[in-house]
């Protein structure tokens, strides 16, 4: 019989080549399937989209440009341009590159697959915010507008993405969401934010790590050229002006406003015993969990008491409406509530 | 939040006077969709549902609710408070426990010996008497009839047992309470606190524990809880533990210690199950679950007398019956299969022979035997009969014939006869210990998976389910066989 030790060796080496082949993302089957990805369709309409975010935010789309947003090189990119301009999806002219409408169509549908399909994730799946994004800009490029339809009218026919985008109509209408940088935002103007970038990553990673969500309600307390301080939800927030930047928010009118700061309480604050009165549900609660909640019956108006914690230190059973719901911290602080003076 | 939705709208005036006709109106429709705010649908939900609040608060007036109100409150201080909340908790199932082995000993017994002992040899010689061939009597009463009786006796008396008792808490209100008292330990695994109930439920039965993980109402915790039940010993493979331990482990220590050290290392693969089930779940939840919708709501529902009469009436129909007759539908035709792979013979020896040498080699490699994978295979419907069978083929394979009652017909025997002819089957502590590890780790039984396909209604995650655990098995095996062999230098 074989020695122990190379019958271990051997099945470490399995293990390693099955880890090489199928692990997720970075696996020879992932980047197999990556690669079959790029194929010159999805290419060309990755760049009729990047072409067309050019065109709305007013820059000047070029040979160059394109190439850095596929990650392709400039020779692949001028080939791509020229099969795109024979199929009368974009022309060239006075050295410039302007999309003909079959084009811009094209990249509108792109777009609205896109986005509708942040939304159906962000609504109706478990997948985190930091993974929307990568899967949206996979499935844009399989979805008909047949289907589209379908996804939009189950959604409800969203007017904006999870991240504030608007999603074009089926006839290619879309407005902004008119918000300007955070950095632009006034010290003590109420405002809220309307928009969160989900590109680079990274820089979205951070957002998302700081419990940001369209809809919430700022406050800018200190801006210097190092950070800006502000606070949203019952938070205080710092991020480097590069970072905040990829938040667009809008001025609120002030008497609009409700408390950021020190008076914000969520059911989460309130201590056993005490009754709390709903305000609101937060913008960070969707989907199913708002729902849920709804069908709770915990409502603006709705009084709450807070009656006894789990041994273990999470969660709190509460008195709803009265039921006796336990709820977990991280759920508790979604609940955004009055204390009811004793 | 406030949405800007335009005071009042008339379309009549919005162009320059002419008139309103489709295109028109589905064009300001368009336009004036932008400008109602992108949470109108919440907003919208949120306000009937608040209107229908208020309108129900002011016509509602709820009366006499005060007294019974404060009974509860005092029954749950107690039970989650800090002190007593466990404490509490693990004596109430520990005595749920004791009740189940100590009840059901009897009328295994009884049931053993009228339905094997008695019945079997009686319709034996019956099917001798009206002349039937010797192979439609061994795959009909050696195979088919004894399996199923197998599996009543040592299936039905726990369970008829370990039910009831289980609907009782259940009614009465408090196994929500210990769902809320463990909680944080499930969530810091991903899963959700009523999986401490499908969990215990799956101590009894891994189907019935499936269909008990109906009370968790968020999709991705309750498949959470489907997938990791198989991880709870159940009812049909303590068996298989207490004698292997009994057998091998206690038989290493002195024999004052023997009993003890015996049911210690039962206990210890008890745990490592629900260890390994909590260790699966974060796993699950990381990773291919993720997409799943994962919301958490847990209603403590007030208190009130149990319905002994009628939760013993529901439990015995709705969940020791049901699983029973699953178990026998699939224990029949698994019968018949045991009977032909030891009777039907090619060449000179039987298909069972065939297999198992076929499947020693790599049985060797998970310090098993190719008798006890192929028990495993072919005893797939239950885990009850996965001794009877390992002894059966052990007998056909060492050629043995003092003991057993002829090729295909499982039996039982007394501790050292037991061990010796395992020993001559060639047995070491080893494999004694990865059978341990094995009856803990390996698919659920077909009864389970049928239960998994039924509840969930996908295909994938039955297989998931069914896959995951056995190819767990082969490499926790596999390692504790090399890593054994290393330390003993005896390979």
């Amino acid at each position: 019989m074989p020695h122990p030790l190379l019958i271990l060796a051997i099945a470490a080496l399995l293990l390693c080549l099955t880890a090489i082949l199928i692990w997720p993302r970075k696996g020879l089957l992932a980047l197999w399937q990556n690669n079959r990805r790029l194929s010159s369709r999805v290419l060309g309409e990755d760049a009729l989209k990047h072409i067309h975010k050019s065109e709305l935010h007013g820059r000047r789309p070029t040979v160059e440009s394109i190439a850095g947003a596929l990650q392709i090189s400039t020779n692949e990119t001028a080939v791509l341009l020229d099969t795109l301009q024979n199929q009368q999806l974009l022309e060239l002219r006075a050295g410039d590159i302007h999309l003909t409408p079959d084009g811009r169509d094209s990249a509108l549908h792109i777009i609205r697959a896109h986005r509708l399909w942040e939304r159906y994730l962000a609504d109706e799946t478990g997948f985190g915010a930091a993974e929307w994004h990568d899967q949206a800009e996979h499935l844009e490029h399989h979805l008909t507008p047949a289907e589209l339809d379908a996804l939009e009218a189950q959604l409800n026919y969203p007017t904006h993405d999870p991240h504030g985008d608007p999603i074009p109509s089926a006839r290619g209408d879309m407005i902004g969401h008119g918000g300007k940088p955070l950095t632009a935002l006034p010290v003590d103007q109420p405002g809220q934010i309307v928009h969160l970038e989900d590109e680079p990553s990274i820089v979205y990673a951070q957002l998302v790590a700081e419990g940001l969500h369209v809809g919430m309600p700022v406050r800018v307390t200190e801006r210097t050229p190092e950070r800006v301080r502000f606070w949203s939800s019952g938070n205080e927030h710092v991020l480097a002006p590069i970072v905040a930047g990829n938040v667009s928010v809008v001025p609120v009118p002030a008497e609009a406003e409700t408390a950021v700061g020190a008076g914000y309480e969520t059911l989460a604050d309130i201590p056993l015993g005490s009754r709390a009165e709903v305000v609101a549900l937060s913008p960070a609660c969707r989907g199913a969990e708002r729902r849920r909640f709804l069908d709770l019956g915990i409502l603006p108006g709705t009084v709450i008491q807070a009656e006894m914690r789990s041994p273990s230190g999470d969660p709190t059973a509460y008195r709803i409406r009265g039921a006796l719901i336990a709820l977990r911290r991280a759920q508790a602080k979604l609940i955004k509530v009055k204390r009811e003076s004793t | 939040m406030s949405t800007y939705i335009p005071e009042e709208v008339d379309i009549k005036q919005n162009s320059n006077g002419t008139a309103v006709t489709e295109t028109t109106l589905l064009q300001t429709a368009e336009a004036l969709r932008w400008q109602i705010g992108r949470n109108f649908h919440d907003q919208l939900m949120e306000d009937i549902y608040t209107n229908a609040a208020r309108i129900a608060d002011r016509a509602i007036t709820r009366a006499g609710e005060q007294p019974r109100f404060d009974l509860d409150s005092t029954i749950d201080r107690i039970v989650t408070s800090r002190r007593w909340g466990f404490p509490l908790m693990a004596l109430l199932f520990a005595v749920v426990f004791w009740i189940t082995i100590v009840g059901s000993n009897y009328p295994s017994q009884a049931l053993a010996w009228l339905l094997v002992d008695t019945l079997h040899p009686l319709l034996r010689s019956g099917a001798d008497l009206i002349g039937l061939p010797w192979w439609l009597s061994g795959l009909l009463v050696d195979g088919m009839y004894l399996a199923t009786a197998w599996v009543v006796s040592v299936m039905l008396p726990p369970m008829a047992i370990f039910f009831p008792l289980f609907t009782l808490l259940e009614d009465f209100g408090y196994l929500p309470r210990v769902a809320f008292n463990l909680d944080n330990l499930f969530r810091k695994s991903g899963a959700h606190g009523k999986q401490a109930l499908s969990m215990m439920m799956g101590f009894g039965c891994n189907a019935a524990g499936v269909v008990a993980t109906r009370v968790i109402d968020s999709p991705r915790e309750r498949l959470i809880a489907i997938v990791t039940n198989n991880f709870a010993l159940c009812n049909g493979r303590w068996p298989t533990q207490i004698l292997i331990a009994t057998l091998f482990i206690g038989s290493l220590v002195p024999a004052y210690l023997a009993g003890l050290v015996s049911a210690l290392a039962v206990v210890g693969v008890a745990m490592l199950g629900v260890l390994l089930s909590f260790v699966v779940s974060w796993g699950l939840s990381r990773t291919i679950l993720k997409g799943e919708v994962s919301t958490f709501s847990l209603e403590l529902p007030p208190y009130r007398p149990p319905r002994i009469w009628q939760t013993i009436y529901t439990s015995l129909i709705d969940r020791t019956l049901i699983v029973l007759w699953r178990a026998v539908t699939f224990a029949l035709p698994a019968g018949a299969v045991i009977w032909l792979t030891a009777n039907i013979t090619l060449g000179d020896r039987s298909l069972a022979a065939h297999l198992i040498n076929l499947l020693d080699p790599f049985a060797w490699l998970l310090g098993l035997n190719g008798v006890i994978l192929l028990a495993y295979v072919v005893a797939i419907p239950a885990n009850e009969i996965v001794i009877p069978t390992i002894l059966m083929l052990t007998v056909l394979v060492t050629g043995a014939t003092d003991v057993g009652s002829g090729a295909g017909v499982m039996f039982e025997l007394e501790g050292a006869a037991v061990k010796d002819l395992f020993l001559a089957g060639g047995w070491t502590l080893l494999t004694a210990v990865n059978l341990m590890l094995f009856s803990l780790i390996h698919n659920p039984c077909s009864t389970t998976i049928y239960t998994i396909y039924k509840e969930t209604g996908s295909k994938k995650w039955t297989l998931i389910a069914a896959l995951l655990p056995v190819v767990m098995g082969f490499m926790v095996t596999f390692l504790v066989a090399q890593v054994w062999r290393l330390v003993s230098g005896n390979w």
